[in-house]
């Protein structure tokens, strides 16, 4: 055996040519194999800053909105109203009963023409009024106030838009201007772009979140510290295992089928309200925090456990008054992931009727509401231009919160967690 | 009084006899001490033990009210003289009366129906009656439970004994929850996907080719609910478009990311990929729409494809593999560590590169893991809504042209319940039964997912 080997094959001549070529092939196949895991990685956070670059390219235009001045000449205007009308209890409603729409139009008309309220956007003259509430002495004073213009010029200008507007942007060109578009952070859905803001989605997002935490939070944790701490190994235990692991993988589109069939129309909740969207979600939420909280909770070493049991604590209160706190900041942090995968989750909600046009920020868990995702939904859906860069502000918006959470999760994680 | 005053009015009276339970079990641990008669729990348990008897069988009582007394109230109102003028028809009465019942418990403002307004004052009067009576009898059960309990405290009540087995018992229910919710979700689509086939065959769902909803069917019987496009629409962006973006991208990034990349590139790219997972499909869902959709069809028009679409397979596809990435490339993670390094080290031992050794020796090992990775993620893509709603379109062809458009079973699920809202329709019920196909198909990848994995793990354990 051994001669036939040593007859047929010489030794390897490692320093000859062939073996050379042989070894640069092998290390060129080693480079490029190496390059291309660069490549993939740097192709995938790529696509991130792309996204990213995109998104606020378009959506920072969103917060700002293009106007024009209107010199408002209230004394006249308004036959002498006093500052102490718009003052105390009474100030909300000696506006409204004041005309000041009118009031602004008329001013609108003598300074832009005949047609010049065509220039503005309608409800522009709601910030008039805010600003009436909030500085009554502005009535006895001529005042100059820049009003959001229509939103096919606010394209125009800030881009480009049909040739009609890019005509009138020419002419008003220098009397055009930029300002922060506060109407963005305090208003509703609307059916103007001009008008609308995410106020009532973001409310609708909180009280939301609010409920799916009360709900999906106690559950959660009482869950996983019974799988982890207590329960016997039967079938029972095994069935709800298995029911977890699954309802962690299920489709979110599935759990909205439940909240419609088992929520509504079974339980006749009231639609579009957050209650059943909280309560859909922290179904959705819940296997999350049971599952982080079960990895949290085990990772508590047994010495806490027989410490507590050897001085005589009971089972119950070894759990409650020693794993559980220490367990906390990991349960905390799984948590919070779990929070903010429901705050980004769209489809359930809109099998639930959450796409509503809703024009009041909702002020009870069964008011109709809408969160943010489903209003970003809902504007990419809109026709007008107006509403591209509204729907990235929103993004931009919902990716912030998003991003806080995660941090704060993170910050949470390496913290107060203590590696034992 | 509303039952949310009268809840809120009982937990505050279970605060109270909480106070109470404690103070007793406190007076008598003070006169106590040092003798026999020592205390078998502390105050607290005490005083906890109170207040669970005060709430719980009032709780109950008032859960158990709610479903008796409508029909009580009912009763009633018909038996009040305002009920002689309704009509005898079953169904014209119930109708008058659920009516009369909206404006009286303020659901509703104005009737229809002259017969319901003067209903209402009755319902009104039998409404506040009962509600009177649920109340006092609530109050009274708070009261005459929270005594007896209070007079039972002896030192030798074992009152942590029975908070613990209360407690417990909270546990476990807390954890039935999930079952309770699995088979909510198999029931309510079970239930609905029956109604559909009562009126569709299965048959004709499951194995027809044209996908054209409506509610009646059509001169020679066809109802348009096949829905062979759907599944194929989803299969091709989800299992197949998307996942030729992911597979390459996700294995590539975590075998650079673990094997080649130093150990500060990683610490920064790994979250970087992360976030990737934790953008909001929505938000996905609008990139692809606005920005990847039209110009892959300019791209497609500029090479000559005819009837490119603005809403392609491969722009819902692509995206979709993009958001998938971070999820492939931390299952292929998890697989390629859990390989022996014993096997790692000897192929480099032998004087392989690092690259043949990952692609000899850690790959084929590591593949059951990430073959049962890519499994979980064809599920999670698959049932993934918002990008194939906002990209992909509502046009259901079989092609396989990635430039022309398909439609998936979620984007219909979601266009079938968006639109009309008749629940009895097969129009609204098909969107339960594409529902239940879509638990089914995801629950099996994750159980054969699942399996591969833990053999595979086994294997070298």
């Amino acid at each position: 055996m051994n001669s036939l080997t040593e007859t047929k094959r010489r030794p390897t001549d490692w320093q000859g040519a062939e073996m050379q070529q042989r070894i640069a092939r092998r290390y060129a196949a080693e480079r490029r194999f190496k390059a291309l895991g660069m490549a993939a990685v740097m192709l995938s956070a790529s696509f991130l800053a792309f996204l990213l670059v995109v998104m606020v390219g378009n959506g920072f235009r969103g917060f700002t909105q293009t106007e024009l001045p209107v010199e408002i000449d209230f004394p006249a205007v308004t036959g002498g109203a006093s500052p102490s009308q718009f003052q105390g209890p009474n100030a909300n409603a000696n506006v409204q009963s004041m005309g000041l729409r009118e009031i602004v139009d008329s001013s609108i008309e003598i300074q832009y023409g005949q047609d010049g309220t065509n220039l503005f956007s309608s409800g522009g003259w709601t910030a008039v009024n805010a600003m009436i509430l909030s500085n009554p002495d502005i009535v006895e004073q001529k005042a100059t106030v820049y009003l959001p213009v229509i939103s096919e010029i606010d394209v125009a200008y800030k881009d480009a838009g049909n040739p009609e507007a890019e005509q009138k942007v020419r002419e008003l060109e220098d009397k055009l201007s930029t300002g922060f578009n506060w109407n963005f952070l305090s208003n509703s859905d609307a059916t103007d772009p001009m008008q609308v803001g995410i106020w009532g989605a973001f409310k609708g997002s909180l009280i939301t979140m609010i409920v799916t935490l009360l709900l999906a939070f106690p559950v959660g944790v009482l869950a996983a510290l019974y799988l982890e701490e207590y329960a016997p190994k039967n079938r029972l235990t095994d069935l709800i295992e298995v029911s977890i692991n699954n309802l962690a993988a299920v489709p979110s589109i599935i759990f909205g089928l439940l909240g419609l069939a088992v929520f509504l129309n079974f339980f006749g909740m009231p639609r579009s309200g957050a209650l059943v969207g909280g309560l859909t979600l922290a179904l959705m939420t819940m296997p999350v925090i049971v599952i982080t909280g079960r990895n949290a909770v085990k990772s508590v070493p047994p010495s806490i456990r027989e410490a507590a049991l050897g001085i005589g604590a009971s089972p119950l209160q070894v759990v409650f008054h020693h794993v559980l706190p220490l367990a906390l900041p990991g349960i905390l942090t799984g948590t919070i992931i779990g929070m903010a995968r429901a705050l980004g989750e769209t489809a359930p909600l809109l099998m639930i009727g959450m796409r509503a046009f809703i024009a009041t920020p909702p002020s009870g868990i069964t008011d109709p509401a809408t969160v943010l995702p489903v209003q970003i939904f809902l504007w990419s859906d809109e026709v007008d231009r107006g509403f591209v860069e509204k729907t990235s502000a929103a993004i931009i918006v919902l990716l912030l919160f998003l991003l806080t959470m995660n941090a704060l999760a993170i910050y949470l994680r390496n913290r107060f967690e203590t590696r034992w | 009084m509303t039952s949310a005053t009268l809840l809120f009015l009982i937990i505050g009276l279970g605060l109270f006899a909480w106070f109470f339970g404690r103070l007793k079990a406190s007076g008598l641990k003070a006169s106590g001490k040092s003798s026999r008669s020592a205390l078998h729990s502390l105050p607290n348990y005490h005083g906890w033990y109170v207040a669970l008897w005060a709430i719980v069988p009032a709780a109950i009582f008032m859960a158990v009210w709610s479903f008796v007394s409508p029909a009580l109230i009912t009763d009633a109102a018909l038996a009040s003289p305002a009920s002689a003028g309704l009509p005898q028809g079953a169904f014209a009465r119930a109708a008058i009366l659920s009516e009369a019942r909206a404006i009286a418990y303020g659901n509703q403002v104005n009737a229809f129906n002259p017969l319901s307004q003067s209903m209402v004052e009755p319902y009104r009067d039998a409404i506040s009656y009962y509600q009177m009576i649920g109340a006092v009898a609530a109050l009274l059960m708070v009261f005459a439970c929270g005594v007896y309990a209070w007079l039972q405290i002896k030192p030798d009540l074992r009152a942590r004994t029975k908070i613990e087995r209360v407690t417990m018992l909270i546990l476990l229910l807390a954890s039935l929850i999930a079952i309770v919710t699995t088979v909510g979700i198999f029931l309510s689509l079970v239930f609905e996907t029956a109604r559909f086939f009562s009126m569709v065959s299965p048959i004709d769902f499951l194995f027809g080719t044209e996908w054209n909803p409506r509610a009646v069917a059509g001169p020679r019987g066809e109802t348009g609910f096949g829905a062979i496009p759907l599944f194929w629409g989803t299969v091709f962006i989800g299992a197949i478009i998307a996942m030729i973006v992911a597979i390459p991208l996700g294995l590539m990034s975590a075998i650079y990311l673990t094997q080649y990349a130093p150990a500060k590139l990683r610490a920064w790219m790994k979250p970087i990929l992360e976030v990737l997972a934790g953008v909001p499909t929505v938000v996905y869902g609008y990139f692809a729409a606005l920005t990847v959709a039209p110009a892959l069809r300019d791209f497609a028009v500029s090479i000559g494809i005819s009837g490119a679409s603005s809403e392609s397979a491969l722009a819902a596809g692509v995206v979709m593999g993009i958001m998938i990435i971070p999820f492939v490339s931390s299952m292929a993670d998890d697989s390629i560590a859990a390989v022996p390094s014993a096997m790692r080290d000897g192929s480099l031992a032998m004087g392989a590169t690092h690259s043949e050794t990952i692609k000899k020796v850690l790959i084929p090992a590591a593949l059951p893991g990430v073959v049962g990775g890519v499994l979980l993620a064809v599920s999670r893509a698959i049932g993934e809504t918002m990008i194939v709603v906002m990209a992909a379109g509502l046009a259901a062809n079989m092609t396989v042209n990635p430039f022309s458009s398909v439609t998936t079973v979620t984007t219909q699920i979601v266009q079938l319940l968006t639109g009309d809202q008749e629940f009895d329709s097969p129009k609204t019920l098909a969107a339960f039964a594409l529902g239940l196909v879509l638990f089914i198909v995801t629950l099996l990848l994750n159980l054969i997912a699942l399996r591969v994995v833990k053999k595979y793990r086994e294997a070298y354990e």
